[in-house]
């Protein structure tokens, strides 16, 4: 019968002068203990997906379906989100850039400060909370069912490795997703606080102009960190929602697994972008 | 028994069990081609381990076990999971990924293990269900079958890659009984192609039917297979 059930006696609670020590160690060293293992086995993941996804022969045709079924969840599932997220920060911060460095007289300035604030901080951070929320969440809902039901214990046995039909197609699709849905995100952003600035008479250029100086405001550096923040910000999403499913134990139900993968994501997309940031 | 190569063949093999488990008991069994063993796991609480064992799935404390003249423990892992491809089995539990339809989890493992034509395969499968007594290939989810038809389904999926070795875990409940003639004769061809098959039944009907037509009747209980 599980301890869980149970309120018993340890020895720590009869009359030990240190036993509180010992217990907060404890607690200390058992939270250290579940962390690293989860960094380490993110970790392997992550070696084990780069090292797969450029092997042929990990591109079975099931493993390909798989793709392409994540990949539509995640494009698709994200696209209108995205779309409409971006019409808002376009009206919210682009136009009011163009608006107040217009004002100011440093019209120079837009690019730069388009490129630095939209393209390389605020684009990454917002699409990957909306891959996270929308394919991140449904990566922990399946692979948390099939791991709670025995499922992946099935696959086992019927030869199909659950790293090859699981993880690798996701973690591929959440990457190739994050990237796509990023550009959009740019230019959508970038068209709607153009169009807002100009029915504000904020703009006094034309729109190829607008879009010359975010171009020539990029560094080639730029051209780099970009994409390598919106494939990394896919594919972290994807393993820390992959494991956060996969360890699930028969008393977890989804109402515990969903918030924790969502947690774990977000701090996964977090440090992502700083550590990248910062590398810059 | 035959004489020849062994299609399985468990050799004192202990299952691996954890420091607080009772130590699994020491399995000796030898499955030749088209032979068919029936096993009473009514009063055992492990079918489930047994049928894992047979796939190479459970680490061994001792023995070995072989499957197709090959040891499960000495094999690479994609060799390993390839062999599986040649094992039909019908689960007791955990058999379904809920979120793609019942043919493509019918049509998984073949996929996976072969480059037969889909369409070929689709009308195998197909053809399959209808013989196992489902109206065609179900398009919907597990979730949306009822028991007696996701058991049909499991017999499809088990028998559609003409496997080596037939492994049915419980595969006829006590009301779905329409279900053990079609199994039988899909049991009976796959034995004339050379497969092997090992039927774990916790119904009294099956066990007591003598119409079954078992090469060897073995118990499973606290101290192994024993003959009955």
């Amino acid at each position: 019968m599980s301890d869980r059930l149970w309120i018993v006696p340890g020895p720590a609670s009869v009359g030990s002068r240190f036993g509180w020590v010992r217990r907060a160690l404890a607690l200390i060293g058992r939270t250290a203990h579940v962390h690293a293992r989860f960094v380490l086995f993110l970790a392997s993941l992550a070696i084990g997906v780069i090292r797969d996804a450029v092997r042929p022969a990990a591109w079975r045709r099931t493993v390909r379906s798989e793709f392409r079924r994540a990949l539509r969840q995640a494009v698709g599932g994200g696209l209108s989100t995205v779309l409409v997220t971006a019409a808002l920060i376009g009206l919210i911060m682009v136009s009011q850039a163009l608006y107040w460095l217009g004002e100011a007289g440093q019209r120079e300035l837009i690019g730069p400060v388009l490129v630095i604030v939209l393209v390389r901080e605020v684009t990454p951070l917002l699409v990957g909370v909306i891959v996270l929320g929308r394919s991140g969440v449904v990566v922990v809902s399946e692979i948390g069912e099939l791991q709670i039901g025995g499922q992946v214990r099935t696959l086992v046995a019927q030869g199909l490795d659950p790293f090859l039909l699981l993880v690798l197609p996701r973690a591929c699709a959440l990457a190739i997703g994050s990237f796509t849905l990023g550009i959009l995100f740019v230019l959508a952003a970038l068209l709607s606080g153009f169009l807002a600035g100009s029915l504000l008479g904020a703009v006094g250029i034309s729109i190829w102009s607008f879009l010359d100086r975010v171009l020539l405001a990029m560094h080639p550096i730029d051209f780099a960190v970009f994409p390598a923040k919106m494939f990394v910000i896919g594919l972290l999403i994807a393993l820390t929602c992959f494991l956060t499913g996969l360890t699930a134990t028969a008393q977890d139900e989804l109402a515990d697994l969903l918030p924790r993968g969502f947690v774990r994501g977000v701090v996964a997309i977090l440090l992502a972008s700083v550590v990248l940031s910062l590398a810059v | 028994m035959d004489s020849g190569l062994p299609i399985l063949e468990l050799a004192g093999a202990q299952a691996r069990s954890d420091a607080d488990e009772v130590l699994a008991p020491k399995i000796d069994l030898r499955l030749g081609a088209g032979e068919f063993v029936l096993v009473d796991a009514r009063h055992s609480a492990r079918p489930t381990s047994l049928a894992d064992l047979c796939c190479g799935l459970l680490p061994l404390a001792a023995g070995s076990v072989h499957f197709l003249g090959r040891d499960w423990s000495a094999m690479p892992q994609d060799y390993a999971a390839a062999l599986r491809g040649r094992i039909g089995r019908v689960f007791l539990s955990g058999s379904w990924i809920g979120f793609i339809d019942i043919a493509a989890n019918i049509m998984l493992p073949s996929l996976h293990h072969t480059r037969d034509d889909p369409i070929a395969l689709r009308e195998r499968a197909t053809s399959l269900s209808c013989f196992f007594g489902l109206p065609g290939l179900p398009l919907v989810r597990p979730s949306e079958l009822t028991a007696s038809d996701l058991a049909r389904a499991a017999c499809v999926r088990a028998f559609l890659g003409e496997p080596e070795l037939v492994l049915l875990e419980s595969p006829v409940q006590g009301r779905f009984t329409s279900l053990v003639a079609p199994l039988l004769d899909a049991l009976a061809s796959a034995r004339d192609r050379g497969a092997a098959a090992i039927w774990f039944t916790r119904s009294d009907l099956v066990w007591h039917d003598p119409s079954m037509p078992a090469t060897h009747r073995l118990r499973l209980g606290e101290h192994g297979l024993v003959s009955t």
